[in-house]
This record gives structure tokens, C-alpha cells and sequence, in this order.
């Protein structure tokens, strides 16, 4: 046995019996939090994730700086173009330059991504944290309700909630502000889930006692006190979710659900180079690549998160 | 056991509840009623034509009656008649289940066939390239959206190549050998994807079993590499890849819409889709009905399945 491998046996020996696995994450996450630039570093995944996800969003923020052309500009002389240099992507069936299609889509995307994320976070948090918190019939109820809402499958929400959204014929901004109610609403309650567990956990603890006898009052102990500690899980929780919201605005916008033609969307993009798939392959490229990255992005960050998270790393 | 089957079977009685109520509540919250869209007229016909109808499909009934007569017709199997088919809408999905079940079962198949020995491998052989590969093709599987994967295997397998048809169904039992034809690029597309999250979930739970005690004792006792990694842990990492691949079948069925719409296949999912397409309500209604509970009683068998895999698990 090599002495690194001797060392860590012993680390693991001054572990003491009483040591819960969760008071050792949240050790772990202590440590995580304090040189939080110095550990993301220590794992590549994460690096990488960081990365890209950093880019992805300038190239959003700085849109307006890089396009070329009006996204939604029609220009029927110059119809399906290959890659040339005033058109970096070529242009698509009604003489749009796809570079420019593919950015101002991707600035929409994000943002209905972070924000729908925003919402589950905004609506699940507080919920879990009452939940686990209260205990009691409040916390019974609100997770059966949270139990109905996972069980419903994601996609046929949407579709639903889409449907009535066109029938109104809300569109652009109201149509989208939608799209972020189903979305925001799906994401609440695995975040909800996860709050609760673990402010429950938390509120048995010694601390928290303490708080009660100095006479804190409960809400601010939750937030206080409880929340602070919850926030590393769900920041990987939201990560992971961010991607996972692209590939579903995504499918639904292929599938003809999404903000109607002349908007620039990666979904709807992709359909409508289905038909021109024979001849040129290329336009269905670029917007399945800018999808593929930002959610690769999301995911590489989320994952490399968890593992810089993961407890075990101590014992190691 | 058996009780805690019983009490899991009365949770999911909410579940369907609010499944029904809001499917019974979007066709309500569409502009207008069922005899706007029979009568084409934006309520402008006949009064005594309006009155006719609304007595013959019970919308002069105050709104609860009207869900319990729906629950009931329901119940017996009938949701009405499709507005474009005029046929009974339970006879139209009632034709589409095994298209749909049929996809969504080999594509699972096919993942776990492909995932459980690529996980195990790179966990067995942790942080070398085999390891490395085989994370990085699941990280871009579960990054891919799974629409584009499948244009993607159209432009290449059907064609440029012209080895497989781009879409079509024939039915297993009449024609075997054409229908498993036309099965292989779908189901491609569909494994894929849970290949990715199979392999990623064999890996970690492979790791998490490999690092346990009883793995350094058996070891110590002088089995066989081989012996402890199939016999011992293997079957112990099998147990939530299982439940896994079962509730991924769930929520694949909830997503089959996309990829039955690309390949022309005629299940559920394409049914709603056509039926969006052509707002026959009833049809989106009761197919989202039948999906929604489908998916609910599959998660409710994995879960049952996983106590019976691992008694360990408490009854909670």
C-alpha cells in the first residue's frame, strides 16, 4: 500500500461513528464553498462546463454585437446558400443568413431556460422548505400535491398547456411567458422534493435547537439558518435542469408548438430543414450543434459540480 | 409487502385525479365550446341548432355533472367521437397502443443490451481510456436532442446510404420480417438516448457497489476477480438500473410524440400530434389520458418491483 493510499485510510478513520453521511456532505460543501474557485479547477469536467457555459452566455449577451444579418429578414435572391464569408452558415430556404438565426434563437432559448429555472427554484424552494421545516399535515398535503405534479409526464403538460396557448392565439411574449409558467411550474417540484429533505434533516439539528431556546423565530431560522445550506445541491439540481429545458423547448418548437415561423428557434429551424434535408444537409446541422452545445455545457458543469460535491471525495 | 403494494396503489388514485381534472379542464379553457367547433360558427348560429347540441352533448349541465358523466363515459372506455374521423376516439387509440409499446420496449431493450456492459466495463476499469470513452459518448447521448439524432440517422442510413427506410410501420405479428425493417432506425433513435443514461447510471452505481465492504472481503477470501464483479456486484448494481430503465420507459412514453412524428409511426404519440394539428380535441384529450395513466401505473409496477428486488428498502 502507498502512502497516499495509507493517509486516506487514516482520514477515513478520524471519521467518527456519529458523523451522519449528511453532516459529512455538508462538510464537504463547507470546505467546496470556501476556495470555490480554487476546487473547480481541481476537476476538469467542471472546468470545461464553466467554460462553455460562460461563453454560451456572452455570445447571448453580446447577440445584437455578433450577428451579420436581421434574423427574420427574408431574401429570396439568395435562397440556400452554402457557407461563404458574408454568410458564415449559409443561408436557409427563404434567404435568411442561418449564422444570425442561430444566435438570436439561442438568445431566446437561454432565456426562457433560466427563467422557467427561476420560477421552479422561486416556487419550490419556499414550498420545501415549510414542507420539511413544519413538518405536520401541511408538509402530508403539499407533498402528495408535489407527488401528483411529478408523476404527470412532463411533455404532455406542455403539450396541453401549448394547445390552449395557440387556441387564444397568444403570441410572441405572452406565448413565451406561458411556455415559462409550464415549464417553471414542472420544474418546482423535484426542487420542492429536494428542500424539504433537506431542511428536515437540518431542523433536527443541534443549531436549530439552539436558535429555538435564544428565541429566533422559526422563519427566520428557515431562512436564515436552513436555506444557506441547501444551496449547493440545488445549484447542480438547476445546472442539469437548464439543459434539460433547452432539449424541451427545443422538441416542442420542432414539433410545431413552439413561437410561431418568422422568430428565429432552433426547434422550429430544424423542421423546416427537414425538407431540404436531401439536398442540403448543413442547415440541419447548425441549429442541432447549438443545441447539442449549450446543453452539454449545462451538463458537463452539473456533473463536474456534483462530483466536486461529492462527499466521498473526503474519504478518498 | 402486501400492504405496502395496497397503500401505493391508493397514492396513485390523486395522481389520476388531477391527471383528469386537468384534461377535462383544457378542453374547457379553449375559446369557445365543442359546438363552435361541430358548427364552425363562432357562436353565431341558430339558437335552437346551439340549444339542440348542448343537450345532446350535456354542456347545459352545470361544469362538475359534466366531469362526472366524462369520468364515468371514461371509465367505460368511451371519450366520445373523433370531430375529424367522426369515429369513437377509444377505437382510434385503442389500434395505436401496440405501435406505440412496441417501439418503446425494444428501444429500451436495445439500451439496456448496449448500457450494462459499457457501464460496467467503465467502472471495472475505472479512469482509464475505456472509461473515459465510454463517459464521454454517454455525456453527448444524454446531450443530444433525440429528434435531431433521429434526422440525423435519416440523412445518413436512409438517404445517403438507402439501406433502411426513413419511415413506415408494419405490424409484428403479420409481417415480421418487414416490420422489424422498418423498426431499426426508430428504435436506434430511442436506445440511444437511454443508452446514454443507462450506461452513466450502470457506472456509478457499479462504483458505489465496488467500493463497499463486502467487495474487499470477498477479495480477501480469495475469489476471483471475475467471480466477485458478475457474481456480487454486479446483481447489486443491477437493482437501480432497473428501476431506472423502467421509469425512463415511463417518461419515454410520454415522449414518444416526437419520434413517432419524425418516423411516421403510428402510435399514441403521433396521434396526438395529428390530432394538434387538426384541434380534434376529444382525440388529444383522451390520448393524453391514456399515455398520463399509462406512465402512472408503469412507475407504480417499478416501484414495486424495486421493493421486491431489494427488501432492504424500508416500508416506509
Amino acid at each position: 500500500m502507498s502512502d497516499q493510499q495509507l493517509q486516506s485510510r487514516q482520514r477515513v478513520d478520524t471519521i467518527s461513528p456519529d458523523d451522519t453521511p449528511f453532516a459529512i456532505r455538508m462538510r464537504r460543501i463547507r470546505t467546496v464553498s470556501r476556495n470555490a474557485f480554487d476546487e473547480l479547477l481541481k476537476s476538469r469536467t467542471a472546468t470545461i462546463g464553466a467554460i462553455m457555459m460562460i461563453a454560451l452566455i456572452s455570445v447571448c449577451i453580446l447577440t445584437p454585437v455578433l450577428a451579420t444579418h436581421p434574423p427574420t429578414k427574408p431574401n429570396y435572391r439568395i435562397r440556400l446558400q452554402p457557407a461563404s464569408a458574408d454568410h458564415y452558415f449559409g443561408t436557409d430556404k427563404f434567404g435568411r443568413d442561418i449564422y444570425s438565426r442561430v444566435l438570436w434563437g439561442g438568445q431566446r432559448i437561454v432565456l426562457i431556460s433560466i427563467a422557467a429555472v427561476v420560477l421552479g427554484l422561486a416556487l419550490g424552494i419556499p414550498l420545501g422548505v415549510f414542507a420539511g421545516f413544519f413538518g405536520g399535515r401541511f408538509d402530508s398535503i403539499s407533498m402528495r400535491f408535489v407527488d401528483g405534479l411529478i408523476a404527470f409526464p412532463g411533455l404532455l403538460l406542455y403539450l396541453l398547456i401549448i394547445t390552449v396557448a395557440r387556441e387564444w392565439k397568444l403570441e410572441g411574449f405572452w406565448n413565451d411567458l406561458i411556455l415559462v409558467f409550464a415549464l417553471g411550474l414542472n420544474t418546482m417540484p423535484e426542487i420542492a422534493r429536494l428542500t424539504r429533505g433537506t431542511s428536515m434533516v437540518e431542523s433536527k439539528k443541534e443549531y436549530v435547537e439552539a436558535a429555538h431556546v435564544v428565541g429566533e423565530n422559526s422563519m427566520y431560522i428557515a431562512l436564515r439558518e436552513i436555506l444557506p445550506n441547501i444551496v449547493s445541491p440545488l445549484i447542480v439540481n438547476a445546472t442539469v435542469r437548464l439543459g434539460y429545458i433547452i432539449l424541451i423547448i427545443a422538441a416542442l418548437s420542432f414539433l410545431g408548438l413552439g413561437t410561431p415561423p418568422p422568430t428565429p428557434d432552433w426547434g422550429s429551424d430544424l423542421n423546416v430543414a427537414r425538407e431540404h434535408m436531401e439536398s442540403h444537409p448543413m442547415i440541419a446541422v447548425y441549429p442541432g450543434l447549438a443545441i447539442c452545445y449549450s446543453v452539454l455545457a449545462f451538463n458537463l458543469f452539473g456533473d463536474g459540480l456534483r462530483d466536486i460535491l461529492d462527499p466521498r471525495i473526503q474519504e478518498r | 409487502m402486501l400492504i405496502y403494494a395496497i397503500n401505493r396503489i391508493i397514492q396513485i388514485i390523486p395522481v389520476i385525479f388531477i391527471l383528469s381534472v386537468l384534461v377535462f379542464g383544457f378542453v374547457h379553457a379553449l375559446p369557445g365550446d365543442v359546438i363552435d367547433t361541430l358548427t364552425a360558427t363562432d357562436g353565431e348560429e341558430d339558437p335552437e341548432v346551439r340549444a339542440a347540441l348542448e343537450e345532446e352533448f350535456g354542456l347545459n349541465k352545470p361544469i362538475y355533472v359534466q366531469y362526472f358523466i366524462w369520468v364515468g363515459n371514461a371509465l367505460q372506455g368511451d371519450f366520445g367521437k373523433s370531430l375529424v374521423t367522426r369515429r369513437p376516439v377509444n377505437i382510434e387509440l385503442i389500434e395505436r397502443i401496440p405501435a406505440t409499446v412496441y417501439l418503446a420496449l425494444v428501444g429500451i431493450g436495445l439500451s439496456i443490451i448496449i448500457a450494462v456492459p459499457l457501464g460496467t466495463l467503465a467502472a471495472v476499469r475505472r479512469n482509464t481510456l475505456t472509461d473515459y470513452s465510454a463517459q464521454i459518448v454517454s455525456l453527448a447521448g444524454i446531450s443530444i436532442p433525440e429528434f435531431w439524432f433521429a434526422i440525423l440517422c435519416i440523412l445518413l442510413f436512409a438517404l445517403q446510404l438507402g439501406w433502411l427506410p426513413s419511415s413506415g410501420y408494419a405490424p409484428l405479428f403479420s409481417e415480421p420480417g418487414k416490420s422489424i425493417w422498418y423498426l431499426i432506425l426508430p428504435a436506434l433513435a430511442v436506445g440511444f438516448r437511454q443508452a446514454a443514461f443507462t450506461t452513466r447510471l450502470t457506472r456509478s452505481s457499479m462504483l458505489d457497489e465496488i467500493s463497499k465492504d463486502y467487495v474487499d472481503t470477498a477479495r480477501s477470501l480469495g475469489l476471483s476477480e471475475r467471480k466477485v464483479i458478475y457474481k456480487y456486484t454486479l446483481r447489486n448494481a443491477m437493482i437501480p438500473t432497473i428501476t431506472i430503465s423502467g421509469l425512463q420507459l415511463a417518461s419515454l412514453l410520454g415522449g414518444t410524440v416526437v419520434l413517432e412524428t419524425i418516423f411516421s409511426w403510428p402510435g399514441i404519440g403521433l396521434a396526438i400530434y395529428s390530432a394538434i394539428q387538426l384541434r380534434d380535441f376529444p382525440v388529444i384529450q383522451a390520448g393524453v389520458l391514456v399515455l398520463g395513466i399509462m406512465v402512472v401505473i408503469i412507475n407504480l409496477l417499478v416501484d414495486l418491483l424495486y421493493r421486491v428486488l431489494n427488501p432492504r428498502v424500508g416500508m416506509g
